[in-house]
């Protein structure tokens, strides 16, 4: 990566910046600033600007494309403050107030001897990781798709483990068959395993469904993990609710067993179950799902 | 819910909360509080240097420019706390704003600033001026109930 290249989009000095700023932003400054930050990447972020405006179409039809792009700026600025708050929360340490929403099963999943934590590129889930971690005092992996440039990923790898305090480590999948073994290892060791199951990247196993009435490809490792290792998966994100307020949502578990069926059924299965939760969440939360790339074939 | 209970930044709310019956705790989680004071000082800003637009300009050249404004003060500020970080360094070489956090050595470098183009708008007169004063009184009530939180609380301690 050149050194021009640190200024791209996705480049670290952004992150690095948001690092700075979060020392030195007093907390009432960061409204009109993060505003025009959002401004400003609604037009140079142009590929990611796209991808929201046509993954709304689909999720939210009948919209016009005029309304679709207020929308996309409105997700930028959601953006803007989940990851302006995860810093905060890494570097000052400031208290977050968050509401439990369907608590008996974030209850089930702090107790589980392994499970799968099945979540999307939604809210603060880099902050949701770390508060897990904390609340239950469990260690979570986190595995993410690979960034583009290595220093923005070694810089938000570090991020993330150091807000969980020792609590979070991240993987990357594009170690291939390794990693999975990695992760049978340790969903079987009794650890909890969280993957982004909204979009693939990258030459990850996949697996055809349906989403919004569209084919679409989505990750089949989560639910191949939890046939071959037995544990359940739960379905939980984390929602933005307001100034440094979030609802941490937990739904149903989904389990994805040995029946009478193909193991291809049963696991056609276990992700239909995923699609219809990530359906209801992305219509309920639209403007906090940061699908920065395009989920479903163009029209 | 873990959510406390509300709390403020800002000296005269804090003292209005313990005359209401509640803690004087500073908390920086009031998005309330974020958005007014936030958007005051970048509105302040944008009145003090809106002034320097020449007044013999066509209507749509006055327009074009006072848009371009928005984002030029957005820069302003963003290369104020550059500058101003580089302040605080050199001041707590001296021992000044050692025992706070940078972010709050900040707040009184901005709140500063802001007062400075606040007196300036004052002494132009018009409806401006009327922003100003408000800005103006704010900025010293609250001053004077730092005073009295610092009297109430004893000398040395912070809340």
């Amino acid at each position: 990566m050149s050194q021009l290249g640190r200024f791209a989009v996705r480049g670290v000095f952004w992150r690095e910046y948001l690092d700075w700023a979060v020392v030195n932003l007093p907390f009432y400054f960061y409204p009109v600033p993060l505003l025009f930050f959002t401004i400003f990447f609604f037009f140079f972020a142009a590929p990611a600007r796209r991808a929201v405006v046509a993954n709304l179409a689909v999720a939210l039809p009948g919209s016009s494309r005029a309304m679709n792009y207020l929308r996309a700026f409105r997700t930028l600025y959601n953006f803007a403050w989940t990851i302006s708050e995860a810093a905060i929360y890494k570097i000052n340490k400031e208290e977050f107030s968050y509401e439990i929403i369907g608590a008996e099963w974030l209850d089930q999943l702090g107790a589980a001897p392994g499970a799968i934590v099945l979540t999307a590129h939604m809210g603060n889930y880099d902050l949701g990781a770390a508060l897990f971690a904390e609340k239950f005092r469990r260690e979570i992996r986190m595995v993410r798709a690979p960034e583009s440039d290595p220093a923005t990923a070694q810089h938000l790898s570090a991020s993330l483990e150091k807000a969980g305090e020792g609590g979070v480590k991240i993987d990357y999948n594009t170690a291939g068959a390794l990693l999975s073994f990695d992760l049978l290892k340790a969903l079987r060791d009794g650890e909890i395993v969280s993957i982004q199951g909204d979009r693939v990247e990258g030459d990850v196993a996949q697996v055809t469904t349906r989403l919004f009435g569209n084919d679409v490809r989505l990750p089949n490792g989560p639910f191949v993990l939890s046939l071959v290792a037995a544990v359940p998966i739960f379905p939980l994100f984390i929602a933005r609710a307001g100034h440094r307020s979030y609802q941490i949502i937990a739904g149903e578990p989904i389990r994805v067993l040995r029946g009478s069926g193909t193991r291809e059924e049963e696991i056609a299965q276990g992700v239909a179950r995923w699609c219809a939760v990530l359906e209801e969440i992305i219509t309920d939360y639209w403007e906090q799902w940061f699908a920065f790339t395009p989920i479903f074939p163009a029209r | 819910m873990n959510s406390p209970s509300p709390h403020f930044y800002f000296s005269l709310l804090r003292l209005m909360a313990i005359l209401r019956g509640g803690g004087a705790t500073r908390a920086e989680n009031n998005g309330a509080e974020a958005w007014i004071a936030g958007v005051a000082i970048y509105f302040i800003s944008y009145l003090f240097f809106a002034q320097f637009v020449p007044a013999d300009l066509k209507f749509w050249q006055t327009g074009l420019l006072l848009a371009g404004l928005a984002f030029l003060v957005w820069l302003f500020w963003l290369f104020a706390l550059y500058l101003n970080s580089l302040i605080i360094e050199f001041l707590r070489l001296g021992g000044l704003f050692a025992k706070i956090p940078t972010r709050r050595a900040q707040s009184i470098l901005l709140a500063t600033t802001a007062t400075a183009m606040s007196a300036q708008l004052l002494q132009r007169g018009g409806w401006t001026a009327e922003i100003a004063a408000i800005w103006l009184i704010a900025v010293a009530m609250n001053l004077a109930a730092a005073v009295i939180l610092a009297f109430r609380n004893g000398a040395g301690r912070r809340d």
